[in-house]
This record gives C-alpha cells, structure tokens and sequence, in this order.
C-alpha cells in the first residue's frame, strides 16, 4: 500500500537524506529533520522576542551564565543568551534547584520558594538577583 | 495484524492529508487499563533507540507546539530527550484502547491550574471521559511514563550515578525538612550518603508531582519522608516477590492536619542504573476507609512500534514498597 499524502514527498526526501547521513548513529541526523521542517512551511524557530533588558547588570547575566555553564556541565564556548531557558539546555528540577542555590551564595540573597518556579532563563535569574540585592542593601 | 488495519483505517480517515505511513512497522500493543490499585511504569532507554526513521515517526506523531518544543532544545541529544519523552506519554496513553478514535496524534494535552500536563479528552468523549492520569520524568538516559486510574500520580526518576555541585548536606539544610537532613547526616559513608540523599529527592519530587500544584507550592521543606518498618503487606511487583519489609511514608512538617497518610509510594533501582520513585493516592475499598490496598506495580520497558518487553526480578528491583 503507497502512502498517499501531499506532504510526503517531503518526508520522502528528509527520510533519504536522514538514512545517507546516518554513518555514526549518532542522532547527528536530527539536524537534518530540522531543515526538513522548515523547508515544508514549518514556522521558523528564531522566535526570539526583542527584549530591552534594561533592569540587569551584564556582570551579573555573566555571572549567572557562569554558574548555568558550571551547573549543567555546558562546554565554555557554548552559546547562552539571557533568553536561554534552563530546560533547553538541559537542566531538571535538580539542576534548576542547584543553580538556585549557587546564585544564592554567590550574590548572597536568599530566593523564597515561590519566586524559585519563576526562574526559567538566565534573564530572570539575573534579574531576581537585583532585585534582591537592592532589598538588601536598602534593609 | 488486523488491529494495525483498523487503527490505520481510522486514522487515515481523520488524518490523510497530514499523515505519512510507514508501514514497515508494527502497530502499539494495546494493553488494559491498571485496575485502581495499579501502577504502569513505563520506560524508553534513548540509547536504543538510533534509527533515523523511527525518530521520524516519532516526531510524526507529535502535535506542532510539541515539535516547536523539541526543536527549540539546545544540541541533538536533548532535542531527541525531548522527542522520545513525547512520543512516550502519546502513544502509552493510546495503548488504553479506551475509544478507537484515540491515536497517538490525536490526543490532546493541557494542563490544570498549577501548570501540570494532563490529558484534555474533550477531543473523544463529550463527557465521562476516563480518570486516566500520567506523570513524566526523564534524565538523559532513561525516560519514564506512569500511569494510573483513578489517582493523582507523579514519578521522578535519577541516574544512580549522579552527583551534586553543592554539598549534600548544604544542600539538604536548604531545601529539606530537618528530619531529613538529620538522617543523611548521620551517614558516614559519603557514597551512601549521596545514594539516600538522591532517593530522598527523587520521593520528594514525586510527591510534589503527584499532588500536582507545583515546587512553591508544596515546599521541600515543609514535608518530611521517611521509612518505618511496615507491619503488615508488602509491594507486589508483577513477578517478583523481592521486596523489602519497610514503608515509605510523608508527613507534613508544618501543619500536622494536613492529610497525607493517603499516599502511597514504591521506590525501584532499574537496571542497576536509575532510582525511580512513584506516588499514588492509596486506593481504599474498605467501607470505613481504614484500609488501603498494597500498590500493583507492571513495570515495562518500551521502544514504542518496536517492542515492549515486561520488566522484573534483578533489571527493576523494587527497594522500598509501599502499603
């Protein structure tokens, strides 16, 4: 039986490409299947939103980029922007805890458990952190 | 073979001009519903899972926020994480079987007020839908489905091997009850300490799972696990009997009112690699609600279209039932 589908000369030739690729098993091919979809009309994903981050310091995004990096054992060079979350790169509920932890000795604050679920991406952590070190400052 | 005709007759119908069949595999096992005292525990190891095609069938399956999702993980092993734990939760909860108009692609997703993922079956059933209820959890090598009827569930899952940046202890002060930290700190061995402080975590995040309302608001803190010997009943795992004479319990550290003798939890090692901690509500078929049935557990290892293979004895070790 043929499969019968507009779209499937499209995975027809993403599948081809996937299987000539495929010499070292590693699920490098998955590359391929993101060009795949977008070559169909997928929405692209550089969906990144403008952002004016006008609240934090860079010292302090790079200090939370540096503790992220450490964190989740990230290679130096790799890229983090303050927009990365946490779970993109491939932190769990542990690790997320941990980095918690770690921004809390290193800026000497302390996070209520509330705000901790609010941290999700380098940007939000950096800005907590100013936001609680002018609490302290000011207390 | 007749039932993988009926399934792609269905589907082809409702999904012709989206869907791409590969027919050279075979189709999902259908498998019961657990009974009100059981719990499925699902696993996929993604080291197993290497082909290019399956992967593409995989994210076939997927809805297109899903893919969104996948495709926004930094580095190919996470996107493929993200990818089998998906298409895990989508085609385990198509084996019920509970209509026939359910597929993997089909089903739909949303979460409840505090944010945890559940099935939204206003898709197949207009009401009176199943109490089906599923938690995920996944690490980079072993990702994890449970499923149960009729109770809230949440499981988390932990390589065995796993350390911690900051120091255990520290650690624990911040974030556990001081019943806990009190009983890691009496444990000399730091091996074995590191080992209990992570089956200790991956119960806390179990429990905090299952009652579904998020890490703020069910702090660490606030509620202490523990285990006591049981005295009477035991876990009964689906063909072993190896399992261990003691209980997990929770207690609430800062209101003692609130109940939790109502759950019930099963701490696994699988394959000699992963803790795996499950909790349930307790399911009680007694009339004056006193009593509380052992929990059932079916653990099965799945390459989903592939092969499902039922798990006990020494590959899925139960450490601690629950009553």
């Amino acid at each position: 039986m043929a499969a019968v589908s507009a779209t499937s000369v499209t995975f027809g030739s993403s599948l081809k490409l996937l299987k000539s690729s495929q010499i070292t098993g590693k699920a490098s091919s998955l590359k391929m299947v993101t060009v795949g979809w977008t070559k169909s009309g997928f929405p692209s994903l550089r969906t990144s939103r403008f952002r004016v981050s006008c609240s934090a310091k860079p010292e302090t995004v790079q200090k939370v980029c540096e503790i992220v990096k450490k964190q989740l054992a990230l290679p130096a060079e790799s890229e983090l922007t303050p927009e990365s979350k946490f779970a993109a790169l491939g932190a769990d509920s542990l690790d997320t805890v941990e980095i918690v932890m770690s921004l809390e000795e290193e800026f000497g604050i302390s996070v209520e458990e509330e705000s901790s679920q609010n941290i999700t991406t380098v940007q939000e952590a950096a800005d907590l952190i100013e936001k609680l070190v002018q609490k302290n400052s000011e207390a | 073979m007749f039932s993988f005709l009926h399934m792609a007759s269905f589907t082809m119908k409702i999904h012709c001009f989206q869907r791409n069949f590969s027919f050279s595999s075979s189709a999902l096992v259908p498998v019961q519903l657990p009974s009100r005292m059981e719990t499925h525990f699902w696993y996929i190891l993604p080291d197993e899972v290497k082909s290019a095609t399956l992967l593409n069938q995989y994210l076939d399956i997927l809805s297109p926020c899903e893919k969104e999702n996948v495709l926004r993980m930094h580095g190919d092993n996470l996107k493929k994480s993200a990818l089998l734990a998906r298409a895990l939760v989508r085609t385990t909860i198509a084996r019920y079987q509970i209509n026939s108009q359910v597929s993997p692609t089909s089903l739909k997703f949303r979460k409840n007020i505090y944010g945890k993922p559940e099935v939204d079956w206003q898709n197949h059933y207009d009401r009176n839908p199943p109490p089906l209820h599923f938690n995920i959890s996944h690490t980079s090598s072993l990702i994890a489905c449970g499923v149960t009827l009729d109770s809230p569930i949440g499981i988390d899952v932990e390589e065995k091997q796993r350390t911690t940046k900051n120091n255990i202890l520290s650690f624990a002060r911040r974030y556990f009850s001081p019943h806990e930290v009190e009983s890691l700190s009496v444990i000399s061995d730091p091996e074995i300490q590191r080992q209990e402080f992570l089956k200790l975590w991956t119960l806390k995040e179990a429990y905090v799972k299952a009652l579904g309302r998020g890490f703020s608001a069910a702090p660490f803190k606030n509620f202490t696990i523990r285990f006591r010997a049981a005295t009477k009943g035991h876990l009964h795992l689906s063909g072993n009997s190896n399992s261990k004479a003691s209980e997990i319990i929770v207690e609430s550290s800062d209101d003692p009112k609130t109940l939790t003798s109502n759950w019930q939890f099963a701490l696994l090692e699988l394959t000699g690699s992963h803790y795996a901690a499950i909790c349930k509500e307790k399911y009680d078929d007694t009339v004056e609600g006193k009593g509380g049935v052992p929990m059932k557990l079916t653990v099965r290892k799945t390459i989903p279209f592939v092969e499902d293979q039922c798990i006990s004895g020494k590959d899925a070790l139960v450490l601690v039932g629950g009553l």
